[in-house]
């Protein structure tokens, strides 16, 4: 377990109260004055004191938040007044942790006064509640105590010293080896090794011929060709004189060395998309798997639709660089050395002065794009504004009609693709002074060149023509290349950083992981147990508390309670949406842990007021648990589910489409899709979550007859509001609080006249005067 | 069958009760200090031994309709402060300071560096309350944009920082930020 040290000063202050080091049970730092100031100070439990220690409240000190902090920098000796607080456990009832919007204060129970002890930031969260835990232990001994004591994990990063972002993930964000993601993403690409050699062999021809180019087109045309070098002809062993014939055959020469270039970028091209697209594909689809194993927290956890969609086009950006930008790296590396080269031998001062202006052109678009890269980014979100409200008006038209607010939405649209036509005119200006720069100075490089060469030419004769020419064509391929290398680092670390994020959630551990060698499940009875079950979403605030329910095959449980007392919650447990902090789920007496996803998933089925309608027609919504099934089946099962009718008033009948862009369903209709989808599914257990909460008495009468139905011969578990769907159940159980406050048949809880009975009482009066009406 | 009329009547009132909006003025209520450092409330015939200050809007409108509540966790409205400048001046230092504690949050005044790394953003920063250093999910909802201008950062802790005019920072920093504006 990882300790914090205390200070030598604190250490000597605390033996002046009499307390040894090895009397302290827990200490928790703490961050805060209850004035709001920053400062330094301990919270010590032992088993029959409670100290705070503060410091003075400090503004020169950098105060290191989650992740940021290093391990020495927390161990640092604090040599400072501290102010001293000890407290008798004895007179102490309670001492309990107070949620703040972003802090916390740690309250205690003086009699019956309640005090302040200090306040903290949430750093310290988790290690005041486990000192509110340990007081409680002290007080009322709870047995698997010790055990939560152990899970306390490591969270700094052994290399760095850093803490851990997210201590269930240790990857150290700064120590991540950039290598190894770079080997990961290499293996989306082996696949295709032969094609990208084929890829890898064009980009180096075409390199190779824009590399004798400017020699063809200067010196030989030039210099051999137009001034009549003999030689020259000889080596092509022509006949003297035969200069026409010279030049046809340089000229064929150029337009083959252009026309191969031509051909061999189609190529790179053809299977650079092929390469790209499969790999994409093959990525999405590692991505998309992932998300379905994922559990139902990491979904509540993040804004996913944001996420999944980054992902996604992460895919896309991550093989844009690996296959166009890594080639074109090593491609204009190889063209920019051997281009120098060959400069510095035709002529080494020209080369120099080249050498020395180019970089200027790339100074200023090195210096310049990153204010471009602002202004794309403005109008990035200047577009996302205005698309998003369209979106909302398009959503929300009804509501806007209804108020008549559609003067407000044109004002509020303008000023939203104003600010969009002005981010677009900023970038347009931005772009042509930009060019108009870029441009001028490059040509200033070249006309400099010019100068140069011609003042050779005309000085001494050394320079001749041609050999001008191929220099400045060697020069206006030098740019090509250093603009690339200007850009590619930004390239390379954003396509890294989308890797990262992609990997992020391929390597995602799902917080519910199914057994490893799972108990086979053949034709389970149904009988379900829970035994102590606590279970909260956050490990500190527990929604349900120590629940235990028998509940025998075939029978039916109610659950009665009001919203947000935990009962979907409870459910949720046994399907293994989320698992319980402590206890344990029993179906026909083994751990649902123990069993596999499929084989627990198959034999419960929920019908809930949330029905979600896939895209599709209505046939397939009802095959959705069992794709297998006959149309006969479906057929009966909508029967059975009261939704034929309404199915056949509809003129594509099963094969109407429906979901997202499909036909609307009401919510009463949309209800008795997800029943037919449950009497398909023929699950051993069955759970009914507010079943019939959103629809009318009417349908609510018909879906009922239908739930009558489904429920027979399987141990069902049903909860709701209205007292009088749960007449049939066999018992019944009232959660208030996370706790189970009454349990018991009809009989017996409106004999306990406690809530139940309350209830009950309430809306019979309410149905009584429903019938005066 | 008495006891269950009595019972319903009750519950109605409370339902009554609870549609009801109640102010509290400096005439009808008496706010004091106590001594574990709360504020407690007396309303004429009710005293509250220890009240929440909970602001309604507490980001468009800090110092308007400030709703006291009972202190238990399903906590119920006693009353509502309309204004908290019309309060004397004692009384609104008392509700303030234990605003301050509730809604927490250093202003950012200087952005010293932000540094992207592998879905982390790591905050360099000087508050008003000192210098801090914080990291920040990239990808989720730790940036809200309260304004056009305004932002509310949480780091992964839900600790929370924020910056109250995007505008006056300087185009150095501004462009640190350009990640998340």
């Amino acid at each position: 377990m990882e300790r914090i040290k205390l200070p030598k000063k604190v250490l000597s202050m605390l033996q002046g109260h009499g307390i040894e080091p090895e009397h302290i049970l827990k200490i928790s730092a703490t961050d805060m004055t209850t004035e709001c100031e920053y400062a330094d100070g301990f919270v010590i439990l032992t088993a029959s004191k409670l100290v705070i220690l503060l410091s003075a409240p400090e503004l020169n000190v950098v105060r290191h938040f989650k992740g940021c902090s290093f391990k020495d920098e927390l161990e640092m000796e604090k040599d400072k007044d501290w102010a001293i607080k000890v407290y008798e456990l004895s007179s102490i009832q309670k001492i309990e942790v107070e949620r703040q919007v972003a802090c916390g204060i740690l309250v205690a129970q003086i009699q019956e006064q309640t005090f302040r002890l200090t306040a903290f930031s949430n750093l310290y969260k988790k290690k005041m509640h486990e000192l509110v835990r340990t007081f409680e232990h002290l007080s009322e001994p709870k047995p698997d105590f010790l055990k939560e004591e152990k899970e306390e994990k490591e969270e700094y990063c052994p290399n760095c010293g850093r803490m851990y972002p997210n201590p269930d993930r240790k990857i150290c964000p700064k120590c991540m080896d950039r290598g190894s993601i770079f080997l990961r993403i290499m293996k989306y690409f082996r696949p295709y090794t032969g094609k990208m050699i084929v890829m890898l062999l064009c980009y180096i021809a075409t390199a190779a011929l824009n590399l004798v180019w400017p020699y063809l087109s200067g010196t030989i045309l030039y210099d051999r060709v137009l001034a009549k070098n003999e030689k020259f002809l000889s080596k092509l062993g022509l006949g003297g004189g035969k200069f026409i014939t010279a030049l046809v055959l340089v000229i064929g020469m150029m337009l083959l060395a252009k026309l191969t270039i031509v051909a061999f970028s189609i190529l790179q091209g053809v299977f650079t998309a092929k390469i790209v697209a499969q790999v994409v594909c093959d990525m999405k689809k590692d991505i998309f798997k992932a998300m379905g194993q994922l559990s139902i927290s990491f979904f509540k956890s993040r804004q996913t639709g944001n996420l999944m969609t980054r992902v996604l086009s992460d895919a896309d950006r991550i093989t844009g660089f690996f296959i166009d930008g890594a080639p074109s790296l090593l491609i204009s590396a190889f063209t920019m050395f051997s281009t120098v080269v060959v400069m510095f031998t035709i002529r080494w001062q020209m080369a120099l002065v080249a050498c020395l202006l180019l970089p200027i052109s790339l100074a200023i678009s090195f210096y310049l794009r990153p204010r471009l890269f602002s202004l794309f980014g403005r109008r990035h979100r200047a577009e996302r504004s205005v698309n998003s409200q369209v979106n909302d008006n398009l959503t929300g038209a009804r509501v806007v009609k209804a108020f008549g607010q559609e003067r407000r939405e044109i004002t509020r649209f303008s000023r939203n693709n104003s600010k969009l036509k002005n981010a677009e005119l900023s970038i347009v200006k931005f772009n042509n002074y930009f060019a108009a720069l870029y441009t001028t100075t490059q040509e200033l490089t070249n006309i400099i060149i010019w100068i140069i060469g011609v003042t050779f030419l005309m000085k001494d004769g050394s320079m001749p023509v041609g050999l001008l020419i191929t220099f400045v064509g060697y020069v206006g391929q030098l740019a090509g290349p250093m603009n690339f290398l200007a850009r590619v680092f930004h390239w390379w670390s954003n396509s890294m950083n989308s890797a990262q994020r992609m990997f992020e959630i391929l390597d995602a551990v799902p917080e519910v992981v199914e057994a490893e060698s799972p108990l086979p499940l053949k034709e389970p009875h149904g009988e379900i147990e829970l035994k102590n079950i606590t279970f909260g979403y956050e490990a500190n605030k527990p929604i349900l508390k120590d629940i235990s329910v028998h509940i025998p095959e075939g029978s039916m449980l109610g659950i009665v309670g009001r919203s947000g007392a935990g009962k979907t919650t409870l459910v949720n447990l046994i399907s293994r949406m989320y698992d319980p902090q402590e206890g344990a789920i029993f179906l026909d007496g083994k751990n649902i842990k123990e069993l596999s996803f499929h084989d627990l998933r198959r034999n419960v089925a929920m019908v809930s007021q949330e029905t979600y309608i896939f895209m599709g027609t209505v046939e397939e919504n009802i095959k959705y648990a069992r794709p297998s099934a006959t149309k006969a089946e479906v057929i009966r099962a909508a029967v059975l589910a009261s939704a034929h009718e309404f199915i056949l008033r509809m003129p594509d009948g099963y094969d109407t489409k429906i979901g997202s862009s499909g036909r609307e369903l009401s919510g009463g209709e949309r209800q008795r899709i997800s029943i037919a989808r449950a009497i398909l599914a023929n699950p051993k257990i069955l759970i009914l979550d507010e079943a019939t909460a959103s629809v009318d008495t009417e349908t609510e009468r018909a879906i009922q007859t239908s739930l009558n139905y489904l429920v027979r011969g399987r141990t069902t578990i049903s909860i709701a509001h209205r007292l009088s769907t749960l007449k049939d159940a066999d018992f019944l159980i009232v959660i208030d609080n996370g706790e189970i406050t009454e349990r018991g048949t009809h009989k017996q809880l409106e004999e306990q006249r406690g809530t139940y009975y309350k209830l009950m009482e309430l809306q019979k009066k309410a149905l009584a005067m429903k019938g005066l009406e | 069958m008495q006891g269950e009329e009595f019972d319903l009547e009750q519950m109605e009132q409370e339902t009554e009760e609870m549609l009801k909006v109640r102010f509290l003025t400096e005439e009808n209520a008496t706010f004091s200090r106590t001594e574990g450092g709360f504020v407690s409330l007396t309303v004429g015939e009710e005293v509250y031994s220890r009240v929440h200050v909970v602001r309604m809007f507490p980001f468009t409108d800090p110092q308007h309709y400030i709703s006291i509540r009972t202190p238990e966790e399903r906590s119920r409205e006693i009353g509502i402060i309309e204004d908290i400048g019309k309060l004397n001046k004692d009384t609104r230092n008392m509700l303030e300071e234990q605003m301050n504690l509730r809604y927490f949050t250093p202003i950012i005044q200087k952005i010293i560096s932000i540094k992207e790394e592998y879905g982390y953003a790591y905050f360099d920063v000087l508050t008003d309350r000192g210098a801090c250093r914080f990291t920040i999910h990239m990808g989720g909802s730790s940036i809200v944009h309260l304004s056009d201008t305004r932002i509310l950062i949480s780091d992964i802790d839900e600790n929370r920082f924020e910056i109250p005019d995007v505008d006056q920072l300087t185009a150095g920093e501004r462009k640190k930020l350009d990640l998340f504006l």
